[in-house]
């Protein structure tokens, strides 16, 4: 079924949908009585722990574990001997080559400082941990790089196998639109520019966890902290060598992702094995420490951009070459590489474009999914850029960015033509928000502390496509007293995912919100899905299960029509009551319609939803006032004015809650976090949350949201379209630009921390 | 050795065993079943398994079970006046938008909690000072200082009235 | 967290004679906030733990204009936080202990915990060093004194022997015409370990300044005192165009590293900054 003949309402008024209703999920956390996977207590549960190796590149010679199977209540021990051996996928996506197959569940060689090299069974968390520290190992050492200059030389140690040479994880990625020799030749200014970029890391609260247990038909169950049940699901299975319906994957609610939860991060596999070996279930979490090892960052990495300008104004040419660093295995670097470099080809309109991305092995922690998906990084480079180049030829930097904005109809990175003018709107809007033209012009301060205002834009697509061709799917039951029960795969990641999709039923059939359950996060019961990330749950799941709501709609109302001797297409259900749209008055409440009646049953209605999205883009403009303290090198945000506009908008109070915490783990990546390796052994350095430094409470600014609903796009419910990942990508250039407003010193990396922003202005009073 | 550690959680009394070496977190959270209280880092970094002890919040993750003993705790679990009926604050949480992911949501309630007893009407700078050891990576800390400041005026109104 | 024997010992000294007896592989857990975070990282691998919160007669504090503040071993940092006379007479230390974890943790840590596990960051060190503060030590029947400023002899190590239980801090009292301020520098706001930190309490007479101690903390393997910088005000006429030349006098003396914190560089240059603007603030104290 296409978008254009989905039997959906297209409707200007709401009941439901646009209003900030309670969110379902909540009175269960704020209660404390949710349920994540680290709170199943399971009788006769063993404790899982795992080792790490304490080298970033090395074949392991040995490995003895008799003294930690000797030490009482350990039940089981696992290394890479006695494990299967089966080369898997980091992230299983289907029908999808966005992921690399380059894992094992232990191998006989670690490629980064804290891979798990063994695991343990035992009665209590306390021995399992002893356990560790009497499994000696032997390493045999090899040769390691740390960073894609050294990965890219010749004589580096090749990481992997797979054929291609330098240490690619992939091919090469070539995009090309028009002609960039001649773009160059006829632009009057050149930028020219390399961007450094960090390793911000997801620092989700909730540490890496699962709970494994068989039952007696040899059928293994899982709760596990994950955004992409069914494809643990998938990986389990096709590891461990056992059916589909052999697996059963339960995410009741999870304690944020931010899309490095996709990955497997062995300790599934690990868990599952010893609890069959110990034929007890078995709790594997991990530490904090763990969980920023054997985590998933962003992919640090360096782009060089070069721009050609006209005198007006025009962008004529754009060339980037972008290498990612994708740690010691490939999880989603090709999908992060081809979504990032694509990324380059909008935002800024230019005809001549030439980009070239590549991602690189290295002995250092696995880079993957994480909110914004390699084009945080592009983003950072061409909004930097861009910036610089009004300044150079005279423009004020929001009007520039107006000018060049990405307009509808031109071709999007997904390569389909582009519905709507967001960013416009956004630009207009935040400039008049933060009255831009003053606030530019207002003095910068001569003492120790300056004050500057930047802009930041960005676009971003909802749905992984056409990286990934994706399917959304719902089912919606009614029950026989009218109420109305959501079948949904799509994970709780703490976004109010349920709750929007379950206003939009609510809004399709007619009948109030709370007449709304979900039914979610269990493989076995829900429809297969995807997984919650791209951006898409509301885009995606949401249009299934407004096609679902749609389907049980038709069959009521067919139902209903000979009950008030009308056609079904005359009739219309309003706040549960179906009526006679043609003004007779005649109407009948939905639980009477549908419930059983003189002996009869109920009917059956059941709404079946599926939905395979294209692509909708939304957009922001990051408005941004910082103060820079010239003696110390401090940055600090004083106040930031996102304007975000993103289609129709389901529930405001959260969507604008995803563009406040996007702006904060945005923040903390410009300013402050960057999970740093030993550039000498591969050690990470600061594996704790008193040195890997995310803004808290204090530290964040007042944020004032906008958010504008101009550019719906006909793919998403009622226009809809997704904002997870939006607001940290343009952040980031705000705070650099606004920088650069303050003291006049352009910086092109990120984090910028306070030594930079010293030594920077050192350098330039020198030169002065 | 195992010990049995007497406390009273949520007004009720209980036994609870614990070797010398386990944290009131664990025990809270495996032996009591009072599974609200997180473990976000376990070394006080993050605030998730804030409860409050004798009066104070505290990270249950730096006490030992054993330190605990004839302690008076009140964890989250405690917090609602019965089933469907939370605390004031809680509802404010679920009305502000304050919960995103939940995980952290446990500890800050508490935590506001606590800050609301001994100061009732708390300015925003009070109430980021207060929250300053609850790390929340959702929300951008905004709408749980809204939920805070919506709660303490509620309660100040209640209590002039 | 590994295995570990616990001791509640009920007097003073049946523990000390305990820790005498257990020696090096014992530790004592008062507030506990940073002893269980290095028994679960490792870093400290105690066989037994002797608890000192049963000890009578430590968690007193009191303060009196002639005799100065005191307070006893078990006093958390949360409690001199929120306490009226050490906000009134002791601004330093006040800034030190709220810039010390979380509320959360001070409602556990204790200060004398702070000082004794001898952290060349420890928040509390700076403006007891430069307060002129000192330690009640009692050893199997005998007590003494030992001034904050003797007590480090490295990251983490003390001239302190087994046996001997801190049992509490005394800091002088607040001269008129006096002036104390701590700055703390790090990425946040909170929750921090002090990249550096600078305490200065001082005094005047008039335009003079009769006294000066300038405490720096992460800038040297234990926090040390800046001997040279205060010399260049000491006696001298306060004159903020001098203020300079002690910053750099101060910076010269520190000697710090470079970890995943900060540069040596950099904690040298901020040294110099907040000196000179702690400075400022302690005479603004005045």
């Amino acid at each position: 079924m296409t978008i254009h003949d989905l039997p959906v309402a297209t409707k200007q008024t709401f009941s439901v949908v646009g209003k900030s209703v309670k969110r379902s999920d909540t009175l269960e956390k704020v209660t404390g009585t949710a349920v994540y996977a680290g709170d199943i207590i399971l009788p006769g549960m063993l404790h899982g722990k795992i080792k790490r190796c304490d080298i970033a590149h090395a074949r392991i010679k040995s490995i003895d574990t008799s003294k930690a199977l000797a030490l009482k209540g350990v039940k089981a021990v696992l290394t890479h001997e006695n494990v299967p051996r089966v080369l898997h996928y980091g992230s299983p996506h289907p029908r999808s080559a966005s992921v690399t197959k380059d894992q094992y569940i232990l191998d006989d060689r670690v490629r980064y400082w804290g891979e798990g090299v063994a695991a343990v069974a035992a009665v209590t968390e306390e021995i399992a941990e002893e356990a560790l520290g009497l499994i000696e190992v032997e390493y045999e050492p090899l040769p390691a790089v740390f960073t894609v200059e050294d990965a890219l030389k010749p004589d580096a140690p090749a990481i992997h196998d797979n054929g291609l040479d330098e240490n690619n994880v992939l091919p090469p990625v070539i995009v090309e639109r028009g002609d960039i020799d001649q773009g160059f030749a006829e632009a009057d200014l050149i930028v020219e520019g390399e961007y450094d970029l960090g390793r911000p890391t997801a620092a989700y609260m909730e540490p890496n966890i699962c709970v494994t247990q068989w039952d007696g038909n040899g059928k293994l169950t899982i709760w596990s902290s994950t955004q992409t049940a069914f494809m643990v699901r998938g990986a389990l299975a096709e590891v461990l060598g056992i059916p589909l319906n052999k697996v059963r994957v339960v995410v009741d609610h999870m304690g944020g992702g931010f899309g490095a939860k996709q990955d497997l991060f062995q300790h599934e596999f690990l868990s599952a094995l010893l609890a069959r070996e110990t034929a007890r279930p078995v709790r594997m979490e991990f530490t904090r420490k763990e969980t920023f090892f054997g985590g998933r960052s962003r992919h640090p990495g360096k782009i060089w951009l070069k721009q050609g300008f006209t005198k007006d104004g025009r962008i004529t040419a754009r060339q980037a070459r972008v290498v990612f660093n994708s740690g010691a295995y490939g999880s989603h670097s090709p999908g992060v590489t081809n979504v990032g470099t694509a990324a380059m080809t909008s935002l800024y309109r230019c005809d001549n474009i030439h980009l070239e991305g590549r991602a690189i092995y290295t002995n250092t922690p696995i880079a993957g999914a994480f909110r914004g998906y390699g084009v945080v990084q592009t983003y950072f480079a061409i909004d930097l850029q861009v910036d610089e180049a009004a300044e150079k030829l005279g423009f004020d930097p929001a009007e520039f960015k107006l000018k060049n904005a990405v307009r509808e109809g031109d071709i999007a990175p997904s390569n389909h033509p582009i519905v709507g003018h967001g960013l416009e709107d956004c630009i207009r809007r935040g400039m008049a928000e933060s009255d831009w033209y003053t606030v530019r012009k207002a003095p910068k301060g001569d003492g120790v502390k300056r004050r500057g205002w930047g802009i930041g834009c960005e676009m971003h697509g909802s749905s992984a496509y056409p990286g990934i061709k994706e399917q959304g799917n719902a089912i919606v039951k009614m029950n026989e007293d009218g109420t109305v029960t959501l079948l949904t795969g799509t994970a709780g990641l703490g976004t109010g995912a349920h709750t929007a999709l379950s206003q939009i039923v609510a809004e399709e059939l007619g009948v109030p919100f709370e007449d709304i359950a979900v039914v979610q996060g269990d493989t076995d019961v829900v429809p297969w899905d995807i997984g919650a990330f791209a951006s898409h749950t509301t885009y995606m799941g949401g249009r299934a299960a407004q096609i679902a709501a749609a389907d049980v709609r038709r069959q009521v109302l067919a139902h209903a029509a000979p009950m008030l001797e009308a056609a079904p297409e005359d009739l219309t259900i309003v706040d549960g009551v179906i009526m006679r749209t043609d003004g007779s008055n005649r109407s009948i409440p939905l639980s009477e319609a549908v419930a059983p009646q003189r002996g009869m049953p109920a009917i059956q209605l059941v709404g079946v939803g599926t939905y395979t999205p294209t692509k909708s883009y939304s957009f922001g403009a990051h408005f941004v006032e910082v103060e820079v303290d010239t003696e110390t090198g401090e940055v600090a945000v004083l106040q930031v004015i996102p304007v975000h506009e993103i289609g129709k908008v389901i529930h405001p109070v959260a969507a604008a809650g995803q563009i406040e915490g996007g702006i904060q783990q945005g923040i903390g990546h410009t300013l402050s976090e960057d999970y740093v390796i030993d550039l000498t052994n591969g050690r990470s350095l600061n594996p704790s949350f008193v040195d890997y430094k995310m803004p808290l409470s204090m530290d964040m600014p007042p944020i004032r949201t906008i958010i504008l609903e101009t550019a719906p796009d006909p793919g998403g419910p009622w226009g809809a379209k997704g904002v997870g990942e939006d607001p940290i990508i343009a952040i980031g250039p705000a705070i650099a630009n606004a920088i650069h407003d303050a003291i006049g010193i352009r910086f092109r990396h990120y984090p910028i921390t306070p030594e930079n922003v010293l030594d920077a202005l050192r350098a330039k009073m020198k030169e002065a | 050795m195992t010990r049995i550690v007497t406390m009273t959680v949520n007004g009720e009394e209980h036994e609870l065993p614990s070797p010398a070496n386990r944290t009131l977190l664990d025990v809270l959270r495996a032996e009591g079943g009072l599974t609200g209280t997180k473990k976000g880092c376990d070394v006080g970094d993050c605030g998730a398994c804030t409860v409050i002890m004798n009066g104070k919040p505290v990270n249950a993750c730096l006490v030992l079970a054993v330190e605990a003993e004839g302690a008076d705790i009140l964890t989250i679990e405690g917090l609602q006046h019965g089933p469907d009926r939370p605390h004031l604050l809680q509802e404010k949480f679920m009305e502000h938008g304050g919960a995103q992911c939940g995980f952290c949501t446990p500890g800050i309630v508490m935590m506001a909690k606590a800050l609301l007893d001994e100061n009732p009407a708390p300015s925003e700078d009070e109430i980021r000072f207060a929250l300053a050891g609850n790390i929340c990576r959702c929300t951008g800390y905004t709408k749980i200082i809204e939920a805070v400041q919506d709660a303490a005026e509620e309660l100040n109104k209640a209590r002039a009235q | 967290m590994r295995r570990f024997e616990y001791y509640q010992p009920e007097t003073l000294e049946e523990a000390s004679a305990l820790m005498a007896e257990l020696g090096s592989e014992a530790s004592i857990i008062a507030g506990g906030t940073d002893l269980l975070v290095e028994i679960k990282e490792e870093l400290r691998k105690p066989v037994h733990v002797v608890d000192i919160k049963k000890l009578p007669g430590l968690q007193d504090y009191s303060y009196d204009a002639k005799t100065g503040l005191r307070f006893g071993a078990l006093v958390t940092a949360r409690e001199l936080e929120i306490w009226a006379p050490v906000i009134e007479h002791y601004p330093n230390l006040r800034t030190a202990v709220s810039a010390l974890g979380s509320i959360q943790v001070r409602n556990r840590a204790t200060v004398v915990g702070n000082v004794c596990r001898a952290s060349p960051s420890a928040d509390t060190i700076p403006p007891l060093i430069a307060d002129g503060a000192s330690l009640s030590v009692y050893n199997q029947g005998s007590e003494r004194q030992i001034a904050i400023e003797d007590l480090f002899t490295g990251p983490g190590r003390t001239v302190l022997v087994p046996g001997d239980i801190v049992t509490g801090i005394s800091v002088p009292p607040s001269r008129p015409q006096s002036g104390r301020a701590y700055i703390k520098h790090g990425r946040r706001k909170a929750m921090e370990l002090a990249t550096v930190g600078v305490a200065v309490s001082l005094e005047r007479d008039g335009d003079t300044c009769t006294e000066i101690r300038i405490a720096l903390g992460a800038v040297a393997p234990t926090p040390i005192r800046a001997r040279n910088a205060e010399a260049l005000l000491r006696g001298r006429a306060i004159d903020p165009a001098a203020f300079a030349a002690i910053a750099d006098a101060a910076m010269a003396e520190s000697t710090p590293i470079s970890n995943v914190r900060a540069s040596a560089a950099y904690r040298r240059d901020m040294v110099g900054v907040l000196t000179r603007r702690a400075i400022g603030q302690a005479m603004g104290e005045v």
